[in-house]
């Protein structure tokens, strides 16, 4: 083999070895779910709503059909499975969520306490409260807890045998559901501050941890908050 | 005896496929990469098919849509498809047939596409080891650049945080199960037949079987980045370990694997060190690399199989739901971390002992003087060895242990200091008032001495239990290890491959490319490890992808430092691929005028290595000393050739 040929194989190699890397790289290890924007209105300009709802399986067209997942609803009012959400400093966010999971009692009731929303209460069904009881009705499903935000927020869970109850996300108003909002204050230091759902709800996974659990645009991802 | 290369009496005929009529499977029969690649195809997809019909109705695993018994005896199977097309099993089987098997004719001139087939030519394999230890390094070497990449801001974020642990988890796993292997495979199996004077190794097929696990157990590993990773990391501590998803059960298996070339290459280094020297050969005279190995590899049979046997828990944990690992349901996570530990700290010195071994076996060479006290680095050695199977709990100190046992194993861990000094200082000798050559191997072989310095020293700090409670988890201990492997270990690897080049390939490295790469290297490694211990007591914890604004701008130095050792490392790769592939420049038969039995018998190295057994004289290192008897008699003849024979000639 003469030297061109040579040089030829180490600079075609290199250059399949570089596109390997750049494949695996921006292929897939930098896809994550999209961040859904949230602007205030004009007329509000330090306020802005943010709905979301959480499913017990997000359905056909995701990379874990049967895990449980957050959506939020985009400005095309659009649903979107994902758990970044971008948000405005100095701004209150005004929270809605759709529970369509079903509940349980708490390992710790600690975690059924409403802490870092204003009042530090939520607006359950109609009804201000500031502690969900797990040992009472259905339980919590899932929680919102972004620790640097001293953000934690129970959301009251359903019964999974209700005649309506959503099989696969996005669930509807159809569906049998919670509704619960708060409001929470993102404070003057942008950041991506990461949230976490602190009911183990990875079913399948031992004490329902791992899996959704661990896993961004499932149970776990970040407030932006930018300036 | 032992050296006799003369084939077993045919208790059959060879096999001729065609004459059976089944020229068509002849290409398995012979076995090569592609029929490899097909038969792991094969292989995993039946697996899977095996796994689902059997499991997939599983409440647990309908609840999760993860089949782990799909995901294991894929990959399993896999793996045996792979060894199938690879003609692994063609001896076995035809030996069960009473068939004697026809062997390969060594060829003189090796060709290219020799190194990708299942070869049991120490020779290929060491090659075939030493391009992929370094394919792995690289990999991992990558994804440490990918950490760091990270770090840059506290705020501003490359990755998920899920997709960061998995980054770290992969680095961290790739460099500590792999690496293992980078002397003893590409050294161990080229070297040391040629070293004491063997015509081959005890056990080619296991020595093959060696390598060509490394390839599925690289490949399953690296997959499982795209399978989620395993957040436990490299420790895959329970129940983190047992809650993973399937990257975590990618981690069990190519660890398995890893085990099992582990355990198939220190057998086949024993086997051949205990019965293949050459008449001469007495312990005595054995060189250092040989002592080097025989250590690593009694360390490894006796501590990998520990930890296999974890695996073997933790996928039947996963697998099929046993409770071993978790406490919940009457197991205990301290098991794993008991079976884990008992192979991880002897892993550390599997990656130390060959790192002092090929370091003092060539100091010699460029200090032109005999080994300081040849016979305390032994001692050395087998010191470190021994000790290491009782130092083990120091990882458990943060634990929850029994508070009690720690005076203990602090006290065991500080004692290996002392035969760790015996390698130091017999290094420090052998320099001391030598006529040192600025070679570029030697370049790498003194910055060992500067960078173990600060490995070591902090490593006893480390094992004190008041210190291992501030610092354990944190920065400071990584930068303590990276130190004691990196600075140590790869750093006595690239002295390694730039000094051997010339005897594997017959090709001299470029010298100002090489010079130019190693001071990058060293200047950039220090740069980047030594503010590690800083941030380390500062408070910045592993395996977290955020940190205190405060220390942003330590990070960033680290991080850029990085990059430049990164770039170094490329250098020194490009240099060695360039100089091999493209200028390829004569190196001479014995460019570095060593008296090493290795390098007596020129280049190129004849198929059996030695055209007759030689006859040892003297150990390797007699320089300078004037006495010039050589270290062995190539071509004995007469008595000496009577010695050879056993007295048969």
């Amino acid at each position: 083999m003469n030297k061109g040929a040579r040089i030829s194989i180490v600079l075609v190699s290199a250059a399949v070895a570089v596109g390997l890397i750049l494949f695996g790289i921006f292929g897939y290890l930098r896809t994550y779910p999209p961040t859904v924007v949230f602007t205030p209105s004009p007329t509000q300009p330090h306020t802005v709503d943010v709905t979301l709802q959480v499913d017990p399986d997000v359905g056909p067209g995701h990379a874990h059909p049967a895990w449980p997942g957050w959506f939020a609803k985009n400005a095309q009012g659009k649903w979107v499975q994902t758990t970044l959400y971008q948000v405005p400093e100095r701004t209150y966010v005004h929270v809605t969520v759709y529970e369509y999971d079903s509940g349980g009692p708490l390992r710790n009731p600690i975690w059924g306490k409403v802490t870092g929303t204003v009042g530090n209460d939520v607006v359950l069904n109609g009804k201000t409260v500031s502690l969900l009881d797990a040992a009472q009705g259905f339980g919590v499903g899932h929680t919102i807890v972004a620790p640097a935000l001293g953000l934690s927020v129970p959301v009251w869970g359903l019964s999974g045998t209700e005649k309506t109850f959503c099989q696969t996300g996005p669930c509807t108003l159809s569906n049998a559901h919670n509704v619960e909002t708060f409001t929470f204050y993102t404070g003057n230091h942008p950041h991506n501050y990461r949230w976490q759902c602190f009911i183990p709800c990875g079913a399948g996974y031992l004490n329902g941890n791992g899996g959704p659990m661990a896993t961004t645009g499932y149970m776990a991802g970040f407030w932006k908050v930018v300036a | 005896m032992a050296i006799d290369m003369t084939p077993a009496a045919g208790v059959g005929s060879p096999t001729d496929l065609e004459a059976r009529g089944l020229k068509a499977a002849k290409p398995w029969f012979k076995g090569n990469m592609i029929t490899a690649l097909i038969g792991g195809g094969i292989g995993y997809a039946f697996g899977h098919w095996l796994g689902n019909a059997i499991a997939s109705n599983y409440s647990v695993y309908v609840s999760s849509g993860q089949n782990e018994v799909a995901i294991y005896l894929s990959l399993i199977i896999g793996c045996l498809g792979w060894f199938i097309g690879l003609g692994a099993l063609n001896y076995p089987i035809q030996k069960l047939l009473g068939l004697e098997p026809a062997e390969a004719p060594k060829s003189e001139k090796r060709t290219f596409w020799e190194h990708f087939t299942y070869s049991t030519d120490h020779k290929v394999v060491g090659v075939q080891y030493l391009f992929g230890m370094l394919l792995y390094f690289l990999v991992a070497g990558l994804l440490a650049l990918g950490i760091r990449t990270e770090l840059l801001s506290p705020v501003n974020h490359i990755w998920a945080p899920d997709t960061y642990i998995e980054i770290v988890g992969e680095h961290g796993t790739m460099m500590m199960m792999m690496m293992t292997s980078i002397v003893m495979g590409p050294f161990g199996n080229y070297l040391i037949p040629l070293m004491i004077g063997s015509k081959k190794m005890a056990f080619p097929r296991l020595e093959a079987a060696s390598f060509w696990f490394t390839v599925p157990s690289f490949l399953i590993l690296l997959s499982a980045l795209w399978q989620g990773g395993f957040q436990s990391g490299w420790t895959g501590y329970a129940p983190l370990s047992i809650q993973g998803g399937p990257g975590q059960s990618d981690y069990d298996v190519a660890f398995a694997l890893m085990a099992l070339s582990m355990i198939c290459a220190s057998i086949n280094m024993a086997a051949t060190i205990i019965n293949y020297r050459a008449p001469g050969m007495r312990w005595s005279r054995m060189p250092i690399l040989s002592w080097g190995m025989i250590t690593t590899a009694f360390t490894m049979l006796l501590s990998v199989p520990v930890l296999f046997d974890g695996l073997y828990v933790m996928s039947l944990d996963r697998g099929v739901r046993t409770a071993m690992l978790y406490a919940g349901h009457g197991g205990s996570s301290f098991l794993w971390e008991n079976l884990f530990w008992f192979f991880g700290h002897p892993e550390v010195y599997l990656l130390a002992l060959p790192g002092f071994a090929i370091t003092v076996e060539m100091l010699p060479v460029f200090a032109r003087k005999p080994v300081f006290a040849l016979k305390t680095s032994t001692a050395g050695l087998i010191g470190v060895a021994v000790l290491s199977f009782f130092v083990w709990q120091h990882h458990l100190f943060m634990s929850g242990m029994n508070p009690d046992m720690r005076p203990l194993f602090m006290l065991t861990t500080e004692l290996i200091s002392i035969p760790t000094g015996f390698l130091y200082l017999v290094a420090m000798g052998t320099v001391w008032r030598g006529k040192i050559r600025f070679e570029v191997p030697m370049l790498f072989l003194l910055a060992v001495f500067w960078n173990f310095l600060w490995g070591g020293v902090t490593g006893v700090y480390n094992s004190d239990v008041p210190v291992d409670a501030l610092v354990h988890g944190s920065f400071f201990v990584m930068a303590h290890f990276h130190f004691t492997i990196m600075g140590q270990l790869i750093f006595a690897v690239f002295a390694a491959v730039y000094y051997y080049t010339p005897l594997i390939f017959g090709i001299r490295l470029n010298d100002k490319l090489g010079k130019i790469s190693f001071w990058i290297i060293f200047v950039a490694f220090n740069s980047t490890f030594l503010p590690l211990f800083m941030i380390g007591l500062l408070g910045q914890p592993r395996r977290v992808f955020e940190y205190a604004v405060r220390l942003q701008h330590l990070n960033q130095w680290v991080s850029i430092s990085a990059y430049v050792l990164g770039f170094g490392i490329l250098l020194y790769v490009i240099n060695l691929i360039w100089s091999l592939a493209v200028t390829r420049t004569p190196s001479g038969p014995n460019p570095w005028e060593s008296r090493g039995l290795e390098w007596q018998v020129g280049y190129p190295i004849p198929p059996d290595n030695f055209v007759k057994i030689p006859v040892v004289n003297r150990d390797p290192y007699g320089y300078g000393t004037g006495d010039d008897t050589p270290v062995a008699d190539l071509d004995p003849v007469g008595d000496r050739a009577a010695v050879v024979t056993g007295g048969d000639a």
